[in-house]
């Protein structure tokens, strides 16, 4: 019987080591093999409209120190600190808001809660675009009712001032919707017993939610926002409708820089440059998630 | 020994307070409920607005009287473009893209659910390494090993390129709804004589049914949806939906009319199937981040 039992044991993990093969095969070939060719080529001054400059790697750390200089660069990383941390702050809070709404339990809110996803669902380049028509001064319900009024408002996409704050209201309105739902599941994990309890010792609604409720759901919020935080660097189809970057390059974020390097200006060695700062950024950041999960599960076990 | 439960004086219900709380906490419910109704109402507004805007004639696409007579001409206008080859190929990447990855990930999910591999956490983390990436960082090795391979605007082009996520969601998700699966169950079928696949095939997958369907919704979302992508490794041929409009706006400016038809197209598609699946969209869209 043991040999037969091992036979089958053997047999059984060479059936699942058989099941992961090819999966394990694909995701190399499509996620490794472009990370390596993308990190040669960053080493290169990779340039389409000059042939000799393909696996040129005479200079490999070029690249490199041209981005040290780079204030456009600079700029960009800057330009992208400023949206990623106000759409995430604004996203925590305005999903918040909304969950904790919802967590009422009424059937209405309940159906409601169908409706608030749907911005996060919409294709990128839908969002894009009915944003267009919300910030175009000709044909913006807003803007020619504020005109109807007498309190006219120049065209928010437009102005450099503005034109950030633009891009973190529609990115906001596009994501919130994460957050909410992330907070939503962990609102109504709570145990009822504890805010009873809190509700008989007479604690009012701030002290049940800033004492009872926030430790519940304090985890979901640093997970929601480092997801937030990642997915911010990936922003490109609203800035790509919005303002193609400008007015100037005052909405240019990194993503958009380098997509510009190789995809505009065909310096494809420098855009990989960036882009390969940009995955050791978020691997860093993925780290970090790695981190929190693992703590707030060691927490909860 | 265990503590004996005593017969305890009842205790006093929490006192009600005055019947003005009373009166108050109704209403709160009340008040919440309509509170919900006008947010709901102010965030849909600018999708609502598109889509209105698709059905107003041309003579009056500024126009925002509530009443006016609806029309058809602006996707009568699209019919006749090359917006509808757009549409298929949308369809035909999105839907290949997501049974490729179901085929390739699912067997895998599975694997990793009940194998007990040693290195299971750090496959789980490069999965998690291939959801955190930016995009750009695949689409400049691919644009160019595309070149090379004659494989730039082409539907299988695109196809491959939407593995880097769905493969990685497909294994990701299904994972713990084959966890949920007792194993006892294909331990019955084995003894009866069922490979370990064969098991699988009769027994696991059709009790996992609503989480294949739910993987399978948000795998052809994620594809429907994507731009960047599209636009960068596509031209005319293999453009999708996303990029049809694009293009669109490039030749003929911003005509709003068709513009919110084509919009409103490609959006109903996913409203529906995201109304669908929204119980899992949590567990799809934060892969990685949410264990349940």
């Amino acid at each position: 019987m043991p040999v037969q039992r091992l036979g089958w044991v053997a047999y059984r993990q060479r059936s699942f080591m058989a099941g992961m093969a090819p999966a394990l095969m694909v995701l190399a070939l499509i996620t490794i093999a472009p990370a390596v060719y993308l990190v040669l080529t960053s080493l290169t001054p990779l340039n389409l409209t000059l042939p000799n400059t393909a696996w040129d790697f005479s200079n490999p750390a070029g690249n490199y120190i041209d981005l040290l200089e780079d204030p456009r660069f600079t700029r960009s990383v800057w330009v992208q600190v400023k949206l990623s941390v106000s759409t995430v702050i604004l996203q925590l809070l305005v999903g918040l808001g909304v969950a904790l709404l919802l967590n009422g339990g009424t059937r209405i809110r309940e159906l409601a809660r169908s409706g608030f996803l749907i911005p996060m669902v919409l294709p990128p380049i839908v969002v894009g675009i009915l944003w267009k028509v919300m910030y175009a001064v000709d044909i913006s319900p807003f803007h020619r009712f504020m005109a109807y009024i007498g309190l006219p408002v120049p065209s928010l996409i437009t102005d450099p001032n503005w034109a950030l704050f633009a891009i973190v209201i529609a990115e906001t309105w596009e994501w919130f919707p994460f957050t909410m739902l992330m907070v939503l599941a962990a609102l109504q994990m709570i145990p009822a017993s504890p805010l009873e309890a809190a509700r008989i010792d007479g604690a009012n609604n701030w002290q049940i939610f800033r004492f009872v409720m926030f430790p519940y759901i304090q985890s979901t919020l640093v997970v929601a926002a480092i997801f937030r935080l990642i997915d911010s660097i990936k922003a490109f189809p609203l800035i790509f409708v919005l303002t193609d970057g400008g007015p100037g390059d005052v909405t240019e974020v990194t993503n958009y820089y380098a997509y510009r390097q190789a995809f505009t200006f065909s310096l494809w060695g420098y855009g990989s440059a960036i882009a390969t700062l940009m995955v050791a950024g978020i691997f860093v950041l993925s780290w970090v998630i790695d981190r929190l999960t693992g703590a707030a599960d060691a927490e909860a076990d | 020994m265990q503590r004996q439960i005593e017969p305890q004086p009842a205790a006093p219900r929490a006192r009600p307070g005055p019947a003005s709380r009373y009166w108050f906490q109704r209403n709160r419910r009340w008040l919440g409920d309509m509170g919900t109704i006008a947010l709901l109402l102010l965030v849909l507004f600018p999708f609502a607005w598109l889509v209105q805007m698709s059905f107003r004639p041309n003579k009056d696409i500024l126009g925002y009287e509530l009443l006016f007579e609806p029309t058809l001409a602006h996707y009568k206008a699209l019919w006749t473009g090359a917006f509808p080859a757009s549409f298929v190929n949308s369809t035909i990447t999105s839907v290949s893209s997501t049974v490729l990855a179901l085929v390739i990930g699912v067997p895998a999910a599975y694997a990793l659910s009940r194998g007990g591999f040693r290195s299971s956490r750090r496959i789980a983390l490069w999965i998690l390494a291939t959801r955190m990436a930016p995009p750009i960082a695949f689409t400049i090795p691919f644009f160019l090993a595309y070149r090379y391979l004659g494989l730039s605007d082409t539907l299988i082009g695109l196809i491959i390129v939407y593995l880097t996520f769905n493969l990685a969601l497909v294994i990701w998700m299904m994972q713990p709804f084959f966890d949920g699966v007792p194993r006892e169950l294909e331990e019955a079928a084995w003894i009866d004589g069922c490979g370990v696949w064969e098991a699988f095939w009769r027994v696991t997958l059709p009790l996992s049914a609503p989480g294949l369907a739910a993987t399978a919704v948000i795998c052809f979302i994620l594809s429907w949806n994507d731009f960047f992508y599209a636009l960068v490794l596509t031209r005319t041929n293999a453009s999708t939906a996303p990029v049809a409009i694009v293009n669109f706006i490039q030749y003929t400016g911003w005509e709003w009319g068709r513009i919110a038809a084509a919009g409103t197209l490609v959006m109903l598609p996913v409203v529906i199937f995201s109304i669908l699946v929204r119980n899992y969209l949590v567990r799809g869209l934060a892969a990685g981040g949410v264990k349940e």
